[in-house]
C-alpha cells in the first residue's frame, strides 16, 4: 500500500510537471504581442470637445472616460503612478528653484507633433498658458519655465492632470498632440478613431487604430461586448455580477469617481442651511450601495476617499432621519428641489430617485429628473447628482480638482501634512454646496481578444502593452 | 286649372301621401328593428369585452404567478428568511422578471410589508407598499384593479398578489399590467369597436385623463370634452350607462359609448372609482344601412311617383276626355251652336252622361224652334193687336164721320156743306194719324246702321238736355228738375253721336212721361274699367218686376197712347253700339236705365 502511494505519486507528478509545461507555453503564446488590429471601446459619455482645457473652471463636469480619451492623444511634461511619484513624460528632467516658486521643464529631444512639427517649449509654455491663464509660464531654449506667486511642490503632479497637456492648435482651430495615437475621424459625441502614431518617441503603439463609440448605455455596451462588437465597455455595478459569470474579465480601480449632489452655489441663508443640513442627513447611503451599487465602491460622507485621504472614515455616512426631521421641521414651508442628472447614467437615474424618496422622508420636496449634463444652461442648475473624477492619486490635486470642478476655491494651504488635508476638506464641506454618497471605482470589462489592457489605481487606462489577437473572428 | 289637371294632382298626391307614408312607416318599423339589433350587439361586444377583460386579469394573475413560483423567486425567499439577509442583490430582480414576463408593474415584498425590488419604482427598495391591504388575503385572489404610486404621479393597473412560501416567512409578489393606450390597444376588440379609458383622479373632469390609443393629444382632448357629459354622469353614480356621441354633423361619424366604471377595493358604494372603460361601438354600419333602405325606399318611391303620374295622367285623360268633349259642346251651346253633339263612347255613367246631352240639345233645339215659333207667333199677334188697336181708334171716327155725312146727306142736305168740311178735315186728321202710325212702324223696319266716330257720351247728353230744356220749364207742366252727374274725365267712346241722341232722348221722354206730377231727372256718366256707364234715372212711379223683364219687348208698353217701340229702339241702338241696357226699378221708387258702352 505504501510503495503503491510512492508509485501513483510518481505518476502523478510527472503528469502535473507535463500538463503545467504545456501550460506554460500555451500561455506564452498567448502573452506575445501582436502588432495591427482595432481596438474597439464603448463608452457611455459623449464628450462633445476633445481640447484638455475644454470647460474647465465653468463647473464642468468632465468624466474619466473623456480624460483617458485625452491622454491618447495628448501627453504631459510628466506623469504620476499609482503610488503619486513622478516620472518623466514630454520631461526629462525637472527641477525647483529653492521655495519651489520657479520650476524648469527641460524637454525630451527629438518629440514630434501629429503633424511632425517638433516639439518646442515655446509650443509648451503656450500651451500650458492656456491651460493656466494665471500661470507665469514661457520657453526658455530647451526648457519650459514656470513662475508661481507662491511655493507650490505639488506643481508637477498638477502638470500630470490632463488638462495640462501639451496641445499645439493651428489657425484652423485644430488640435495636435504628441501621443501616441493621432485623431484619424471625430464626430463629436459620436465617435472617434485614433490611429497609431508610427513615430511616437515610446515606440509604436501595438493595435493600429482605436475606434470609440459614444454615448452608449451601459446596457447597450454589454450587449455590444457579448455580441463581439466591442472590446472593452464600462461596467456599471448592478451589471458586474453577470458579466463575471459570464466569463469577462472586469477590470477595476480604486474608488475614483466622487459621486455627490451638487449645489450650484454655497448656502446663504441659515433656512438654506438647514434644508441641506436636512439633505444630508435624510441620506440612505448603505441601503443605496446595498441595491442601487449593488455592493460596488464606498459610501462616503467625504470628498476624498478614504484610500487617498486615510481619513475618510471619519466623516458620517449613516442616515439620521430624526435630526433631518428637525432641520427641515425648523425652516417651515421651503420650495422643492428638482435634482437633475445624466439622461444616459442609468444608476444616477436610480440614485437620484433613492435620493427624491430621502428626501421625503426628512419631509424636504425634492424630484428627479433627467438631463443633458452637457447643456450650458443645465449646468447652473441649482442641484445635481454629479460624477466627479478624481483624476489624479495626489490627494491635494484631487481636492483642488473637485472643487474646482464644482467652482469652489480651495482654501489656502498651510502645510502639505494630512491635517491640513482634512482641515481643507472640511472647510469645503462647511459651505454645504456638496454632499458627498459614494466613491466609485472606474470597472471595465475586456473581451478575450484584447491583451494586456490594465487600467491605473486613478482610472487612467495604460495603453503601452494592449494588443489584439488577429484571429478572434 | 282644368279638371285633367285637378283630377292627376288629386291622383298624384295620394299616391304621394300613400307612398310617403307606407315609406315612413317602413322606415320607422326598420329602424326600431335595427336599433333593437344595435342594442343587442352593442350588449353582445360589451359581454365580450368583459370577458376580455377578466381574460386579462386572469392573464396578469397567472403570469404573476409563474413569476412566484419561479427558480429566481423562491432563491430570493430563501436566502431572504435567513437572519441579517441582504435585500440588495434582488434590487433588480423585478426589474428583470417584469420584462421577462412582460408587466409593467412588480413588485417583491417581504412579509413585513417592505419592498425588495421594484420593476416600476426601483427606488423604492425597503420602502414599505401601502397600497395593498391584506397581502395574505389577497395572495389567492384574483385580479384587482390598483392606482400605483409612482415617482412621476400615480397610473392605474390591473393587478395580482401571489406568494412565494418558502419557509415560515412568504416573499410576496404584486405585479401588474398598466392600464394605458397599450394595454387597450392590446384588447382584442371587434371591427368598429374601441375602448378608452377615463382615469378618474382629482375632484373634477379632466381631458388629459383620457387614454385613446387610436388618437393623439389633440384629437384626445376633442374626444374628451365630448365624453364628459357621460364620463360626469358616471362618476356621480358609479353605475354603468350608455349614450351617443355625435363627433361631427355626419352621423356616420357616431357612436354609442358604454361606460362601465372600475371600482377599487372596498363594499358597497364606499368602493372607490378608479377609472371608467368607455367601449365606443360606431353607428357606421348602421347609419350606412339605414342611408342605404332610405335611398332604396326614395327611389322606389319616387320611381312609384313617376310611375303613377304617368298612369294617371292616362287615367285622368281616359276619364276626362268625355266630360271634355262634354264641356267643349256645352261651351257651343252656350255660345249658339244647339247642334252641338258629343261622342257616346260606352255604357257607363259618362256614356250615359253624354247620351243624356246629345238629347238635351236636341231636345233644346225643339223647344228653342217651338219657342222662335211661339214668339213668332205671339209677336205677330201682338203686332196685329197692337195695329188693330192702333188702327182702331182712328177708324172708330172715321166710320162715325162718314155714317154722320151719309146721315147728315139723308136728314139735313142743307147742313151737309157744313158737316162735310167738318168731317173733312176729321177725316184728314184721322187719316193723318193713320200715316203717323204707319210711319212710326215704318221707322222701326229701317232702323239705320250706326257710323262711328269718336264721340264725346257728355256732350251728347248735354244736347239732348238743351233740345228738352224747354219742354221742362214749360208752363203749367209740373216741375221736372233735372240734373247732370257728368265725369269730365270720361274718354270718348266709337259711336253715332245722332243715335245715341236718339236712344237718350227716347229714355228721357219715358222719364218725363213717368212723372206727370213732377219730379227729378238726373242724368250720369262714368267710366268704369274700359267702358262707359250712362244713367238715366228718374223719380218716377216705377216698374214692376213684370214689367222690367217685358219692356224692351217690341210693340210693349205700360203707356195708355205708347207704340211700344220707343224702348225696344233704345235697346236697338245701344245693341248695336256693343252696349248692354238694363233697368232698375221697383214701383213708387223711379226707374233708372243703365247703359254700359265699351271704350274701344
Amino acid at each position: 500500500m505504501k510503495r503503491f502511494g510512492w508509485q501513483w505519486l510518481a505518476a502523478s507528478s510527472v503528469l502535473l510537471a507535463s500538463a503545467v509545461s504545456v501550460s506554460v507555453s500555451v500561455a506564452g503564446a498567448e502573452t506575445r504581442p501582436q502588432y495591427g488590429g482595432r481596438l474597439r471601446v464603448a463608452m457611455r459619455e459623449a464628450p462633445e470637445s476633445l481640447d484638455p482645457c475644454a470647460g474647465w473652471g465653468e463647473l464642468q463636469v468632465d468624466s474619466l472616460a473623456r480624460w483617458n480619451l485625452m491622454r491618447l492623444i495628448f501627453e504631459t511634461l510628466v506623469t504620476v503612478d499609482d503610488r503619486g511619484r513622478i516620472h518623466s513624460g514630454l520631461a526629462v528632467q525637472w527641477q525647483a528653484e529653492p521655495g519651489n516658486q520657479r520650476w524648469r521643464f527641460r524637454l525630451r529631444p527629438g518629440v514630434k507633433f501629429h503633424d511632425g512639427g517638433a516639439l518646442t517649449a515655446e509650443t509648451a509654455a503656450s500651451a500650458l498658458r492656456t491651460a493656466n491663464p494665471s500661470w507665469k509660464v514661457f520657453g526658455e531654449r530647451d526648457s519650459v519655465v514656470l513662475e508661481r506667486d507662491r511655493g507650490n511642490a505639488e506643481l508637477p503632479a498638477e502638470l500630470a492632470l490632463p488638462r495640462n497637456s501639451i496641445v499645439k492648435r493651428d489657425r484652423a482651430g485644430k488640435l495636435m498632440g504628441t501621443g501616441a495615437f493621432r485623431i484619424d475621424d471625430w464626430q463629436p459625441g459620436k465617435k472617434l478613431i485614433l490611429r497609431a502614431e508610427e513615430d511616437h518617441w515610446r515606440g509604436r503603439a501595438f493595435v493600429d487604430t482605436i475606434e470609440v463609440e459614444m454615448g452608449r448605455s451601459v446596457h447597450d455596451q454589454l450587449v455590444a461586448l457579448e455580441l463581439g462588437e466591442a472590446d472593452l465597455v464600462e461596467v456599471a455595478p448592478e451589471q458586474e455580477h453577470r458579466v463575471t459569470t459570464e466569463g469577462y474579465r472586469v477590470n477595476s480601480s480604486e474608488p475614483v469617481e466622487l459621486v455627490a449632489l451638487a449645489f450650484v452655489s454655497d448656502a446663504q441663508t441659515a433656512e438654506e442651511k438647514l434644508l441641506r443640513a436636512a439633505l444630508a442627513h435624510s441620506m440612505q447611503r448603505g441601503s443605496m450601495r446595498s441595491a442601487v451599487l449593488q455592493g460596488a465602491g464606498e459610501a462616503t460622507g467625504s470628498i476624498l476617499p478614504n484610500w487617498m485621504s486615510g481619513y475618510g472614515f471619519a466623516f458620517p455616512i449613516d442616515a439620521e432621519l430624526k435630526l433631518a426631521g428637525h432641520e427641515r421641521a425648523q425652516v417651515g414651508t421651503a420650495a422643492n428641489w428638482t435634482v437633475r442628472y445624466d439622461a444616459n447614467d442609468s444608476v444616477a437615474r436610480l440614485l437620484a430617485e433613492r435620493v427624491a424618496l430621502n428626501a421625503g422622508d426628512a419631509g424636504i420636496g425634492l424630484q428627479s429628473r433627467a438631463a443633458d449634463m452637457y447643456r450650458p444652461d443645465l449646468l447652473r442648475s441649482e442641484l445635481r447628482l454629479v460624477r466627479i473624477p478624481l483624476t489624479s492619486a495626489d490627494p491635494w490635486i484631487a481636492l483642488a480638482n473637485v472643487a474646482g470642478t464644482l467652482g469652489m476655491a480651495m482654501p489656502k494651504e498651510n502645510g502639505e501634512e494630512v491635517e491640513n488635508l482634512y482641515l481643507a476638506e472640511q472647510a469645503l464641506l462647511a459651505g454645504q454646496r456638496v454632499i458627498p454618497l459614494f466613491h466609485l471605482p472606474a470597472e471595465w470589462a475586456v473581451s478575450a481578444a484584447l491583451k494586456g489592457w490594465k487600467q491605473g489605481a486613478d482610472g487612467s487606462w495604460r495603453m503601452e502593452e494592449v494588443w489584439v489577437e488577429k484571429d478572434r473572428e | 286649372m282644368t279638371f285633367r289637371r285637378k283630377l292627376l294632382v288629386m291622383f298624384a298626391l295620394t299616391v304621394f301621401l300613400s307612398v310617403a307614408a307606407v315609406a315612413w312607416l317602413v322606415s320607422r318599423v326598420t329602424q326600431r328593428a335595427f336599433e333593437r339589433s344595435e342594442g343587442d350587439r352593442t350588449a353582445a361586444l360589451v359581454t365580450q369585452f368583459r370577458r376580455e377583460f377578466s381574460r386579462q386579469g386572469e392573464e396578469v394573475a397567472r403570469r404573476v404567478g409563474a413569476i412566484a413560483a419561479s427558480e429566481d423567486a423562491s432563491r430570493m425567499a430563501v436566502k431572504l428568511s435567513r437572519p441579517q439577509a441582504d435585500a440588495g442583490p434582488y434590487f433588480e430582480l423585478a426589474k428583470t422578471a417584469a420584462e421577462n414576463s412582460r408587466l409593467d408593474f412588480l413588485e417583491f415584498v417581504q412579509s413585513d410589508g417592505t419592498i425588495i425590488s421594484s420593476a416600476q419604482w426601483p427606488a423604492k427598495f425597503g420602502y414599505p407598499e401601502g397600497a395593498v391591504g391584506s397581502l395574505a388575503a389577497s395572495s389567492d385572489g384574483g385580479a384587482f384593479l390598483k392606482q400605483e404610486e409612482l415617482q412621476d404621479g400615480t397610473a392605474l393597473g390591473l393587478f395580482a398578489v401571489r406568494a412565494t412560501r418558502v419557509g415560515e416567512r412568504p416573499v410576496y409578489v404584486i405585479g401588474g399590467r398598466r392600464l394605458d393606450k397599450g394595454f387597450l390597444s392590446g384588447l382584442d376588440m371587434p371591427a368598429g369597436m374601441r375602448v378608452l379609458l377615463y382615469q378618474n383622479r382629482g375632484e373634477r373632469f379632466s381631458t388629459e385623463l383620457l387614454v385613446d390609443p387610436s388618437a393623439s393629444a389633440a384629437e384626445n382632448a376633442r374626444s374628451a370634452v365630448k365624453l364628459e357629459p357621460l364620463i360626469d354622469a358616471v362618476r356621480r353614480s358609479k353605475e354603468e350607462m350608455t349614450g351617443a356621441v355625435e363627433w361631427s354633423g355626419d352621423q356616420v361619424g357616431d357612436e354609442v359609448f358604454h361606460a362601465i366604471p372600475l371600482l377599487g377595493a372596498g363594499a358597497g358604494k364606499d368602493r372607490p372609482l378608479l377609472a371608467l372603460l368607455l367601449i365606443g361601438n360606431s353607428r357606421r354600419t348602421y347609419v350606412e344601412l339605414m342611408r342605404h333602405i332610405r335611398s332604396a325606399a326614395l327611389m322606389v318611391g319616387a320611381g312609384g311617383i313617376l310611375l303613377t303620374i304617368l298612369l294617371s295622367s292616362w287615367a285622368a285623360a281616359r276619364v276626362t276626355r268625355p266630360v271634355e268633349q262634354l264641356a267643349h259642346a256645352a261651351q257651343e251651346v252656350a255660345a249658339g251652336n244647339w247642334n252641338a253633339r258629343v261622342d257616346v263612347l260606352g255604357d257607363d255613367e259618362l256614356g250615359q252622361l253624354a247620351d243624356s246631352f246629345n238629347r238635351m240639345t236636341t231636345e233644346l233645339l225643339a223647344q228653342k224652334e217651338r219657342l222662335v215659333q211661339a214668339e213668332r207667333v205671339a209677336a205677330w199677334r201682338e203686332l196685329a193687336r197692337r195695329l188693330a188697336h192702333e188702327l182702331k181708334n182712328p177708324l172708330f171716327p172715321l166710320q162715325l164721320t162718314v155714317e154722320n155725312l151719309l146721315r147728315a146727306r139723308q136728314q139735313n142736305p142743307e147742313q151737309f156743306d157744313e158737316v162735310f168740311r167738318e168731317s173733312s178735315r176729321t177725316l184728314l186728321a184721322e187719316i193723318a194719324n193713320l200715316k203717323g202710325i204707319i210711319g212710326r212702324f215704318s221707322e222701326f223696319s229701317k232702323m239705320p246702321q250706326p257710323e262711328f266716330r269718336p264721340t264725346q257720351v257728355n256732350g251728347v247728353i248735354r244736347g239732348v238736355m238743351q233740345l228738352f230744356q224747354a219742354q221742362l220749364e214749360a208752363p203749367g207742366r209740373a216741375k221736372i228738375v233735372c240734373e247732370l252727374q257728368l265725369d269730365p274725365h270720361l274718354q270718348p267712346v266709337p259711336a253715332d253721336a245722332e243715335l245715341l241722341h236718339r236712344a237718350i232722348s227716347n229714355l228721357v221722354l219715358n222719364a218725363m212721361d213717368a212723372m206727370p206730377l213732377g219730379g227729378r231727372l238726373t242724368l250720369g256718366t262714368r267710366g268704369d274699367s274700359g267702358k262707359v256707364v250712362i244713367e238715366i234715372a228718374d223719380t218716377g212711379s216705377g216698374l214692376t218686376s213684370e214689367e222690367c223683364a217685358r219692356i224692351f219687348t217690341p210693340y210693349y208698353t205700360s203707356k195708355q197712347h205708347g207704340t211700344g217701340l220707343g224702348l225696344a229702339i233704345v235697346q236697338s241702338v245701344v245693341s248695336d253700339h256693343g252696349g248692354t241696357i238694363r233697368v232698375q226699378s221697383e214701383p213708387g221708387r223711379g226707374t233708372t236705365f243703365v247703359i254700359e258702352l265699351q271704350r274701344a
